[in-house]
Order: C-alpha cells, then structure tokens, then sequence
C-alpha cells in the first residue's frame, strides 16, 4: 500500500473499500499500488509494456505511436494497464469517470489475484519492474560501448526469436528445483545473491568461486545436452559463438520472454477472472445506484465482440460464469489452469454453441451453412490457442550432419507456415549460430527442408520432413509436450 | 516521458529510411480509419513487423481468426475498436490525413537541405516576463525574502553582542529587510515577415493556381517552422492588389488583368509602414505566371524593386508559373535588368515537379 498517497483522497477511498470487498470475497493478491496517470503517459507506459522504464527500442515508440494516434483520433483508449509484479502495479487514467474507475480497481484486484495465484506464473520473476529497468541500464551500457546501430541491430535480430521459448519449461524446472526460500539465508547473503543476479552474467571477469552468476537462478546441467529442445533462445545463450555482450542481451530478450509467456497463455482466463471480479464486486454493493447505468454500458462495451471476432473478455467471463453454473470450484480453477486447458475442461456442447459458434466467420449471403459440430468448433478454438497460437518449432539438433547445423522440426498441425517470414526468422537464427541452420517443415503437405546458409535460404524438398513433421493430413494434433517426469 | 520520445523518433526515422536500410522490408503502411465530421478519413500508420515463425494463410486449419490482440499484461477495451465496420458501402471516401506539419517541415528542410535561415544583424530586444532572481533592501513585503532577511537580523544582532544563545530572540530593523526583484532577461529575438503575393488573374489556370499554391504552403510551412515570430502577409492581384488572410489566400478563384507594379506597390507601402526592415526580416515572395499588363507597368516594376523593395528586404523571390496562355515575359524582363542582383532569385516552374527544385532555389540560400 505504499506511494498510494498519489491518488486523490476520493480514489484512495475507494481503493480502500474495493480492496476490502476484493479480499472479503476471497481475494488475494500482493499489494497494488494505483499510479494516476494522464491519457498519454497511459500510452508511454503502455507501449512499454506497462513498465515506466524498458531498454531503448524503436519498437516501443512504434507502438507509442499507434496507441497515440488512436487516443488523438478518439479510435481506442486503455481503461486499465496492469503489471504482474510485487507490489503489483496498475495506472488509472485521470480524464476516467470515478464510475471507470471503481470498476477498474475491480478490475486490477482480479488480475492481481490471478497473477499471484495461477500456477504459470508462479515461475515468473515478481520484481520485474527492477529487472526491466536493470536491462534497460544494461542495453544502454552497450549501446554506449558498441554503438547504437550495432546494438539495436542484434537485438532486433534475437527478438525476431522471442517466440522459440517452451512455455512449460519455468513449471518444469520450478518443480525440480529444491525450494532454496525455505532455508534462512542470512542478510549479507542474500545481498550478494542479490548482486549476482544484477550483473549476470559478468562482463570480462570470470565468476568468483560460490559466486556463481548462472548458477543462481537455474542451477541446472547445461542445454546442450537437454535437446530437443523448445528452448532455443536458451540454448542460443549457452552455446552460440557470441560476444559476451551480445550473450548478454539474449539472456535479456530470453527472460522477458519468459516473463510474458504466461500471459499469453492465460489470456483469455486472466481477463476472464478480472471482468468476473469486477462484475460481482461492483454490483454487489460498490456502485452508487446512479451509476448502474453507466457500469452496464462500459461493461458491456468490454465484453462485447463482433461475429468472427475473439473477444478474451467475454469468452473468459463466460466460462467463469458457465464453471460457476456447474458447480465448479472457481479459485481452484484459476489456480490450475492455462486456456487451452481450462477450454479443454469447460467447454461441451451446450457452451460451444452458445459462445464458440459466433466465433465463425458470419456465413455468406445465400450459402447454407451446415451447423457445425461442437467438437469441432472447440478444437478449432483449442488449435487457435495451443502454443500461444504460435507454431510450434523445435530444437532437435545441434550437430545436423556431422557439420555444426542446427536442425529444427515444425511440428506441422495443418497449417502451413508463411514462408517467407519464416526464412527471414531462420536467416536471423543462423547469423547468431554462425553456421547453416535447417528447418524442416510441411507446405502444403510436401515435406520441405529450408536451409539457411550465409544471407540466403534454399528450400528443398525433403521426405524427411514429411517423417518427422506429424500429420499433414489436416488432422490438428494435440501439440506434442514432453511432461516432466 | 522523454524516454518513449526518443524511442518514438528514432521509429519515425527508420519509417523515413533515414536509417536501419535493413528494416525497410518489414515495412508496412498501414492505417487506421478515423471520423473528422462526415468523413472518414484515414490515418496513416506505418507498421514495422521483425520477422517470426507465424502460420501462413491456409485456410485449412478450422476455426475462426481472431487475433489476441494487444501486449501482455494489458487491458485494452477498446470501446470502439479500430478495423472500421466491414460494410461494404459504395464509394466511401476516404480523406487521407497527415497530421503533424511541424514534422512535415522539418522532414523538407533535411530532404532539401536548407540551410537554416540566419537572422540578418537586426534583432529585436524582447524582454521575456522576466524572472525573480535579484535582491534589493527594499521592496513590497510580499516580496520579502525570509532568508536573506533573517541572516542579516541574526548577524547584525550577533555582531553588535546582543545575542543571546539561552533567550535567542532575533529583532529584524528595516536595514536587514531583504526583498526578491525582477530581474528582466532580454532574449534577443529575431522577426521575419514573409509576404506571399499571388497573381489571381483570370491568365492563370486552376493548375497555376494549384502549384503556387503548393509551393507558397510549403514556403510558408518551412518559414514558420524557423522563426517563432513570423507574421505573414497574404496578397493576391489582378489588377488591384490586396491583402487577404491565409484562408482566403490558399482558396480563392479569381479572375481579372494583371497589373503586378500593384502588389508591388501594397508591398512596399507596408514595409514602410508596419514592417521597417531595421526590425525585420523581410522575405517578399511573389508568384505568377508572368504576363503582365503592359511593358510599362514592367518598367515600374523593376524601378520599384531596383530602387525601394530590393535595399529593404532580405531576399525577393519571384517565381513563375508556366502556362498556357502566359508569356512569360516578366521573368526574362527581371533577370535582364536586375541580374546582376544577388537578392532577387527568380525560378521557373513548370509542372508539379518543379516545385522542389523551386523551393530549393529559394530557400538554398538560407540568406
């Protein structure tokens, strides 16, 4: 409940009674701490991720400029922005009703919870804020050191592979680890621990003895021998022929990514989660009549989605509300689950036809549409959200004919990749191995081979890959997921 | 936020292609589809995608589209979203808009390489409200200074030995009174008026009319955007001159003779009058299509501009229009008897094209 000061007295008031209601129906989350924010430094915090502070990258001021333009033109506007971290941070925007704001506060308390309680982002870091702001210094050391283009250059290049991260693997490793907070740990340690962890990993001087930087946070036996793998940018970071900078700043692009895999995962439960909170908490006695109103409004503006459109809000609010009917025990749900798998659990055909079939594209004028089967309306949405709603790609070698290529796998579950953003990805991949890099895949169910050599990419036909891509027979396999043991 | 400033030019840089040549190809222009009124107006928004492994389009896989959209940790109800209704009306038009014109000329000046405009020796002592950052012993006593005041109390009091640490008591006399004083800071100011004269004559054709009018936008655009204290003078003739607003000067049709000595003429009369050159910076600009009256009225021209309008002004530039049924006689006229002049820059202009150029001939010579 630190810096809440900031607020007015009337927002801190009612932060206080939200608060109350929040952890009096069950609630629980870290200390939130409400920013007030004008519209546009909405937007600054918004194109970075919500963190006052991100490395620099021309990547957030193209998004500063989308959202300011959509602000300028009246197109779109951020209600809420909210970060997991402890304390968790939320903005408000000034120019709000007190009405939008109560109901964001709401809002916050729900994602809060979410974000200490579910399971995926139990691994996450909770002082993000700290590390961001930590990585920022550090990119603007070597931007000073080696020169902006230079930097900026290979970061681009490393976030180009962001999405070449195995989303379980934080769970997997959090569950092997030996719960190292239950031991005490002296202050003076854990000061050093904290150091450690700032300058990971060192520049030039080789890491002191009991001081091991990489050790500090996964103490595990190295990548190399762990493929295949998901975890390409991890393995980029241990095995590449990098400078000592530049491993640096993939180790950075690699725990942001980690940081915001979750919550592509549990998109649609987290907003769901929030919104149903907000919902109960406000009409169960925080609004003031005169405002009902307007709360129906804004909410059913938030939940709203045309034909053919995905709406996180209204499709997570709705099974919230449909696990509710059924009986289920909410806070158990929210706890355990990801997307796909809470999807996998709720959904049966009575909900698929209600909340699954607008999600088709509206059938064209004077063509019958046949109606459609609720399997496949739920395994259409569960392939839409399996892996993020990425392809999934593997590492599986790291010495491909006897050469030092990196071999990659697309597990193909009909849907071909776009082709020629996937050589671009696969050019980037091979510059930071510094060797030839393969990737096979499936297009239009031929076995393909991309081959990434020097700035160029050739694409050979390859029965191989038709072996070893799965099924190129439309059949949406479930993605394949080594469990930990 | 100055940090997402940067992040934000350093973006517009490489949308311009100024650098990072190798992001070009991820380039989209993409935009969103804004309301101004009745219109719908299309608001550009280019996009740059790094490349990543992403599904293509084969419409085998099941299941509807829909993008999750937005960054991670962010709620973004967008009450109204953007992607505009997909209803299919005929023909809706679609006003494109640019918005920033600041940025527009500062764009121009670093394509054409201008030369930043120097303020001639004349400056004009503007003080600027003026800060209190001065002391004096006397003063309203809203302007005490409590400090200062009760330093000096307390040494006067200490050097006189009446200080006494167990009963401190300090008794402030009026010599001790400090008070805060305005201190005025004279910022050297530099002031350019531009007069932007326009031939309306029923001789020039709506496409003459169209490329001064582009060239005089960009003129004053790129003026504006060097000096903080402009002030421009619009005037259009035929053969009477007079002097118009900005609006009026970009919009109106007109038609009539052409007699230019009575632009020249307004001109000068409100340079003696309003805008002595010993204050300003004087930038005359005249367009035409030069066909004039009379060999006569010329002749009073170039007296007019040899002896009056030339010594007063910085530069004149006349720029002349090519069209149909003009000679373009008043050009040659200028450049035989006043070539010799360093202050006249004259430029010809023959289609849309030109009009770059023209401006660069104008301008390049950042006097």
């Amino acid at each position: 409940m630190r810096l809440r000061c900031d607020l007015p007295p009337a927002l801190k008031y009612q932060a206080v009674i939200i608060e109350n209601a929040a952890r009096a129906a069950g609630l629980d989350f870290f200390d939130v701490v409400f920013e007030l924010l004008d519209a546009k430094d909405v937007n600054g915090v918004a194109a970075y991720g919500g963190f006052p502070v991100r490395h620099p990258s021309w990547r957030f001021g193209m998004e500063y400029e989308r959202l300011e333009k959509g602000r300028q033109w009246g197109l779109s506007k951020i209600y809420e922005l909210v970060i997991n971290n402890d304390p968790t941070y939320a903005y408000l925007v000034r120019s709000n009703s007190l009405m939008e704001q109560k109901l964001v506060m709401a809002h916050v308390y729900g994602h809060a919870d979410f974000f200490k309680h579910n399971l995926w982002f139990a691994p996450t870091e909770r002082k993000m804020l700290d590390v961001m702001a930590n990585h920022s210094t550090r990119v603007r050391r070597y931007v000073d050191a080696f020169g902006l283009e230079e930097v900026e250059q290979f970061l681009d290049r490393v976030l180009s592979l962001d999405t070449l991260i195995d989303p379980f693997l934080p769970r997997r490793e959090q569950g092997h680890a030996p719960e190292a907070r239950s031991t005490y740990t002296p202050p003076s340690q854990r000061a050093l621990r904290m150091l450690d962890s700032l300058s990971s990993p060192p520049l030039a001087a080789p890491p002191k003895d009991g001081a091991s930087v990489a050790a500090s946070e996964l103490a595990v036996e190295p990548r190399r021998a762990r493929l295949p793998s998901y975890d390409v940018l991890g393995f980029l970071e241990d095995s590449a022929p990098l400078e000592a900078w530049q491993r640096d700043l993939v180790h950075l692009a690699r725990a942001e990514a980690y940081y915001f895999a979750p919550q592509r995962m549990t998109k649609i439960m987290n907003e769901g989660w929030a919104s149903y909170w907000h919902s109960k908490l406000l009409t169960g006695g925080i609004l003031e009549p005169s405002e009902v109103l307007d709360f129906a409004d804004c909410h059913s503006a938030a939940t709203y989605a045309a034909p053919g459109q995905l709406n996180p809000y209204k499709l997570g609010l709705a099974l919230f509300r449909y696990a509710e009917r059924r009986g289920e025990d909410l806070f158990q749900l929210r706890r355990v689950h990801n997307d796909v798998s809470l999807v996998h659990k709720l959904v049966d055909e009575e909900f698929a036809l209600e909340f699954l079939q607008p999600l088709l594209p509206k059938p064209q004028a004077g063509e019958a549409q046949a109606a459609p089967d609720w399997r496949a309306l739920k395994s259409g949405l569960l392939q839409q959200l399996a892996w993020g709603g990425l392809p999934q790609i593997e590492l599986v070698e790291c010495d491909a004919d006897g050469r030092g290529e990196l071999l990659f796998v697309h597990h193909h579950d009909g849907r071909d990749l776009q082709l020629a953003r996937a050589q671009d990805t696969l050019l980037n991949v091979a510059a930071l191995w510094k060797r030839p890099v393969q990737l096979l895949t499936l297009l239009e169910k031929q076995g393909k081979k991309l081959l990434a050599k020097g700035a160029e990419v050739s694409v050979l036909d390859s029965p191989e890959a038709e072996a070893r891509c799965g099924a190129g027979d439309g059949d949406p396999r479930r993605p394949v997921r080594r469990e930990a043991s | 936020m100055f940090r997402i400033e940067a992040d934000r030019a350093r973006f517009r840089e490489i949308v311009r292609g100024r650098i990072r040549a190798d992001l070009r190809r991820y380039l989209s222009t993409g935009e969103l589809i804004g309301r101004a009124g009745e219109h719908a107006v299309s608001i550009p928004l280019p996009q740059i995608e790094l490349p990543r492994f992403v599904f293509g389009e084969n419409p085998r896989g099941k299941g509807g589209k829909g993008e999750g959209d937005g960054e991670p940790g962010e709620g973004e109800a967008a009450a109204g979203e953007g992607g505009g209704a997909a209803g299919s009306q005929a023909g809706g038009h679609i006003l494109e808009v640019e918005v920033e014109l600041d940025e527009l000329a500062e764009m121009l000046g670093q394509e054409l390489e201008l030369p930043h405009i120097e303020p001639r020796g004349v400056k004009e002592l503007a003080s600027e409200g003026g800060r209190y950052n001065g002391v004096r012993a006397t003063g309203p006593d809203s302007l005490r200074q409590f400090r200062r005041s009760f330093k000096n109390a307390l040494r006067r009091t200490l050097a006189s030995g009446l200080y006494d640490p167990r009963a401190p008591r300090i008794v402030p006399v009026r010599e001790d009174f400090r008070f805060r004083m305005r201190k005025a800071c004279p910022a050297p100011e530099s002031s350019a008026v531009v007069f932007h004269m326009m031939d309306v004559s029923g001789s020039m054709g709506r496409e003459q009319k169209e490329i001064v009018r582009i060239k005089a936008f960009w003129i004053d655009t790129w003026l504006r955007s060097q000096y903080k204290n402009l002030a421009v003078v619009y005037v259009v003739h035929d053969a009477v001159a007079r002097i118009v607003d900005q609006h009026t000067f970009f919009h109106l049709r007109e038609s009539g003779g052409t007699k230019i000595s009575s632009a020249y003429e307004l001109c000068l009369k409100q340079i003696q009058e309003r805008y002595r050159p010993e204050d300003w910076n004087i930038y005359p600009f005249h367009y035409s299509d030069g066909d004039n009256w009379s060999a006569r009225d010329t002749e009073l021209c170039i007296s007019m501009l040899r002896d009056e309008i030339l010594p007063r002004v910085n530069q004149f530039c006349y720029g002349q229009v090519k069209s149909a049924h003009g000679s373009g006689q008043f050009k040659k006229d200028l450049d035989g008897a006043l070539g010799d002049e360093e202050i006249l820059v004259t430029a010809c202009v023959n289609d849309r094209g030109d009009v770059p150029e023209a401006i660069k001939a104008f301008l390049g010579k950042g006097r």
